[in-house]
């Protein structure tokens, strides 16, 4: 039964048409994906629905009602809850109160018996607490209930997102881009955890996002858009063969990388460190995140951070970049000791920091963006090889670097940092929220740094890439290094892809099923290994499951077994 | 829950008790500082609802208050109601224009909403309250004048009874304090938070901007003009100068200070308003090692100014905020154990 029908969406933002002409179906109890490069208009739709933007044709129609020019308000009196993409929980309330807040606002409770605090309202107010009690169990939250939500880590505020728009009793959940931010593992929790809401909440979902492991594996049919306009609409299964959408979101394999790595990591040996960490501490308020961090970037060398979320490489680099104080180490940039100086004056130095985010102004032109450069160079600077590098800035110099997809931003971001002449740029989550065509031209900038002598020290969620790119890579675990090495080496390495890689609730499931028989395969680290793993490593153990006649999880378990014994 | 409640209302009641016999024994002088205390924390009240619960911005407080003061004393000397009956259209009518101030809001936020509530205050203060057209409503340059005002039937005469209008004040004032600490934790003050917090995700969460918005706005504007409604009762008469644009700014600033989403930072504020410049004025001059001084009302202004910065260095959740937090932090880092729990006193 059909339970939300958007039919012929327009949507256009100036002379840009974000959305044309788009027709969406949502039957009752589904989960329907929505895909698509940045900029196809997936979020626009997301938000026509949503009721966040006012649609300049078409209609929206959920069960009997039209919902086209209905506030957001009464859109979630009648059943559909959203997450938000860039996290929206009221972060100075507790994770409780963020539930109870849609629970009661549909209710029947008035201000001033609130705040009379009438039995009316004690009784609503038990009752209110003891179902956000309940759904924070069932999504394992039951501990976070009295921490404030701006306090949490962003994949358990991700959860609480979902939580909170549960709480609404929704019939329909928008969800968009749940996995942004996610490491693999905590993406396989994801997927898991939505049918188990599906199943627990009885709601359908529409979701939107850029994980494909994560858009195959949840949903039931698939909508593609490019361009503002629906490419295609399928089964999981079909629209991943489909070379409409394989040319256009999925692009091809990588080419990998030729052999020159080493050689330019063992050349630049020589020369001594631009950047020096020494057992760098820092933190948030009572929170240490990072302890006994120490790294080293060699001019014009590419290093990588890898890790789990929440392991401290975006700490690591705020404390060196100034944004936060260190509480104890040192940091030397250039021969200069720079532990705590201002970031403003690290910056003249020659160390440009791009934070997640990428910290530019939504409210001003991409070419206004790079002429700022002049003020902290303290000279005019020609921003025409910045053009050069991004020809796409070029036809857009014009536009509000708001207005850019997040493709553009970083593109306008990493020309900012280039155009200041920088000798090492670092980069915190360069691929986050971006389709993988757009990660890897990306990727394809940092190599260009690098043949011009810009170090770059990269945090980065996509390992494979990283270590692609990198010439060295530092592993983070818990607050600090586990592992160091080539990235020629790493990528090889099997402890850095059992240990760091799947984390240690999948080496465990791994474990306890090789103690079982040795042949089980727990499809969630199957899953796993087929989404992030090296390619380089998984074809090895696919090559030797092949020899040995086993499936390739079998062959896992039995490396994990040994790593466990050593 | 319930036995938070007890401890609420025993505070309030404690707290009453107390400050009810500060001002017995000090002279006349004291004792209107005292009163004068108590309709300046009801400003202050108001931006802890409207800032510190539901992060809008206003600099028109004063002119709530101005428009509670001048409503109340029409209906005194203009038509010689009860004192009482008389606070009663002066909160309605503060409510009314809470309400109007409050619909620019729902488009509005940040320093253009903060423009906009400059330019309604400029208007009123000098346009309304100033002006011979509105004389009706403010009783020409001399104002209102009250003395004869009854309360229950008594005589509430300002000169002869300061004290027992201090004493309503008070009373009023513990209530509706309490009324806002209740109101912090209970379902409707957690959509007002939910506003602050992210407007967005309370409108997709089922939270009706519009109506919450010009109901903060509303109250608000109800409770600055319940204080507004007692000067007319305290000095005697109105007149537009307390009232002022600059005393809007002086909310702003001093609710910022002692902590803007505190409810017991606004008492701590309306002392710090009523008392300290009148003590500046009256104990401020005289010989110190043989230079004579002279401390003026200038300089209480820039006190404030002076205070507010080292307050924002050093105490970024103003007075109140900050000492609490410090005083609960020694209070757990001494044994107590538990999860952090943040609750507004």
């Amino acid at each position: 039964m059909t339970m939300l029908r958007v039919r012929d969406m327009t949507v256009r933002f100036g002379g840009i048409v974000a959305l044309d002409g788009v027709s969406l179906d949502l039957n009752r109890g589904e989960i329907l994906g929505m895909i698509g490069p940045n900029g196809a208009g997936k979020t626009t739709l997301f938000n026509c629905i949503s009721g966040v933007i006012r649609p300049d044709h078409g209609s929206v129609l959920f069960e009997t009602n039209d919902l086209t020019y209905a506030p957001p308000h009464r859109r979630a009196q009648l059943g559909i809850a959203r997450t938000f993409q860039n996290l929206q929980l009221w972060g100075s309330m507790t994770v409780q109160e963020n539930l109870m807040v849609p629970m009661d606002a549909l209710g029947r409770r008035n201000t001033f018996s609130d705040a009379l605090y009438l039995p009316f309202s004690a009784y609503a107010e038990r009752a209110s607490s003891e179902r956000a009690r309940a759904i924070l169990h069932v999504l394992d939250l039951g501990r976070y209930a009295r921490t404030l939500a701006g306090d949490l880590p962003a994949g358990i505020q991700r959860r609480v997102e979902i939580a909170r728009a549960l709480a609404m009793r929704p019939k329909l959940l928008l969800l968009d881009e749940p996995a942004a931010g996610l490491d693999a593992q905590e993406t396989a929790h994801l997927a898991e955890l939505l049918h188990a809401v599906r199943e627990r909440f009885h709601v359908s979902m529409l979701l939107v996002d850029h994980d494909m492991s994560l858009v195959m594996r949840v949903c039931d049919f698939v909508y593609v858009l490019d361009f503002g306009k629906l490419l295609a609409r399928g089964r999981p299964a079909a629209i991943r063969n489909d070379p409409k959408v394989v040319a256009a979101y999925l692009g091809e394999e990588s080419k990998k990388l030729t052999g020159d790595v080493m050689t330019v990591a063992a050349a630049r040996k020589e020369e001594p460190p631009l950047l020096e960490v020494d057992r760098l501490a820092a933190g948030y308020g009572g929170l240490e995140v990072i302890r006994d961090v120490t790294l080293s970037v060699r001019p014009g060398e590419v290093v990588a951070c890898i890790g789990a979320n929440g392991a401290g490489k975006t700490t690591t680099l705020r404390a060196i970049s100034g944004m936060i104080h260190p509480r104890a180490g040192h940091v030397v940039f250039a021969g200069r000791d720079v532990t705590g100086s201002p970031a403003e004056r690290i910056t003249k130095l020659g160390l440009v920091h791009i934070p997640e985010g990428r910290g530019l102004f939504p409210t001003i032109s991409v070419e206004d963006t790079l002429r700022l450069v002049s003020n902290s160079a303290g000279h005019e600077v020609d921003i025409a090889p910045a053009f050069q590098l991004f020809p796409r800035l070029r036809e857009r110099r014009r536009q509000l670097v708001g207005t850019l997809s997040g493709g553009e931003q970083q593109m306008v971001a990493l020309a900012r940092a280039i155009l200041s002449e920088p000798r090492l740029v670092m980069i915190d989550e360069m691929s986050q929220g971006l389709a993988p065509t757009v990660v890897r031209q990306l990727f394809e900038i940092v190599r260009v740094f690098r043949e011009q002598g810009i170090a770059v020290l990269l945090v980065e969620q996509f390992v494979e890439s990283a270590l692609d790119v990198a010439d060295r890579a530092y592993v983070f675990e818990h607050g600090t290094i586990a592992l160091s090495g080539p990235a020629v080496e790493l990528r090889s390495d099997r402890t850095l892809v059992t240990g760091s890689y799947l984390g240690t609730a999948a080496d465990a499931s791994a474990i306890a099923a090789a103690n079982g028989n040795g042949h089980h395969i727990d499809p969630a680290l199957m899953e796993v290994m087929s989404v992030r793993v090296p390619a380089k490593v998984k074809r090895a153990l696919e090559q030797r499951a092949e020899n040995e006649g086993r499936p390739a999880g079998a062959v896992v378990v039995e490396l994990l077994g040994k790593v466990d014994d050593q | 829950m319930t036995s938070r409640l007890m401890f609420r209302v025993l505070a309030a009641l404690v707290a009453f008790t107390v400050l009810a016999r500060i001002p017995v024994g000090f002279d006349v002088g004291f004792k209107f500082d005292s009163a004068l205390a108590v309709i300046w924390a009801f400003g202050l009240l108001s931006l802890v609802l409207l800032t510190g619960y539901v992060g809008q911005i206003s600099l028109c407080q004063a002119t709530f208050a101005g428009v509670g003061a001048y409503a109340t004393g029409l209906m005194v000397a203009g038509f010689h109601t009860d004192y009482l009956v008389a606070v009663g259209v002066g909160v309605a009518a503060a409510f009314t224009l809470g309400v109007i101030v409050g619909i620019p809001a729902l488009r509005l936020r940040g320093i253009t909403l903060a423009i906009v509530t400059l330019g309604i205050a400029l208007v009123f203060d000098r346009y309304v309250f100033q002006d011979h057209a509105f004389e009706w409503f403010t009783g020409g340059t001399a104002g209102w004048r009250v003395d004869r005002a009854t309360m229950f039937g008594l005589q509430m005469d300002s000169s002869k009874h300061l004290m027992s209008a201090y004493i309503v004040l008070l009373a009023l004032f513990c209530v509706v304090a309490l009324l806002m600490v209740n109101l912090h934790d209970s379902g409707a003050g957690r959509r007002l938070r939910a506003i602050r917090d992210s407007e967005l995700s309370a409108a997709t969460m089922g939270v009706n901007l519009t109506r919450y918005k010009l109901l903060a706005f509303g109250m608000s504007a109800a409770i600055a003009g319940l204080g507004g409604s007692f000067y007319p009762l305290v000095a005697g008469s109105v007149s537009p100068q307390p009232f002022w644009l600059f005393t809007s700014l002086q909310f702003a600033a001093i609710a910022v200070l002692m902590g803007v989403r505190y409810v017991p930072a606004a008492a701590l504020g309306g002392v710090f308003m009523a008392v300290v410049p009148d003590v500046l004025t009256r104990f401020g001059h005289g010989t110190f090692m043989g230079h004579a001084y002279e401390i003026s009302y200038d300089w209480f202004q820039i006190a404030v100014g002076v205070l507010l910065i080292v307050q924002l260095i050093a105490l970024p959740d103003g007075v109140w905020g900050d000492l609490r937090a410090r005083v609960r932090h020694a209070r757990s880092a001494a044994g107590a154990i538990g999860g952090r729990k943040v609750k507004v006193a």
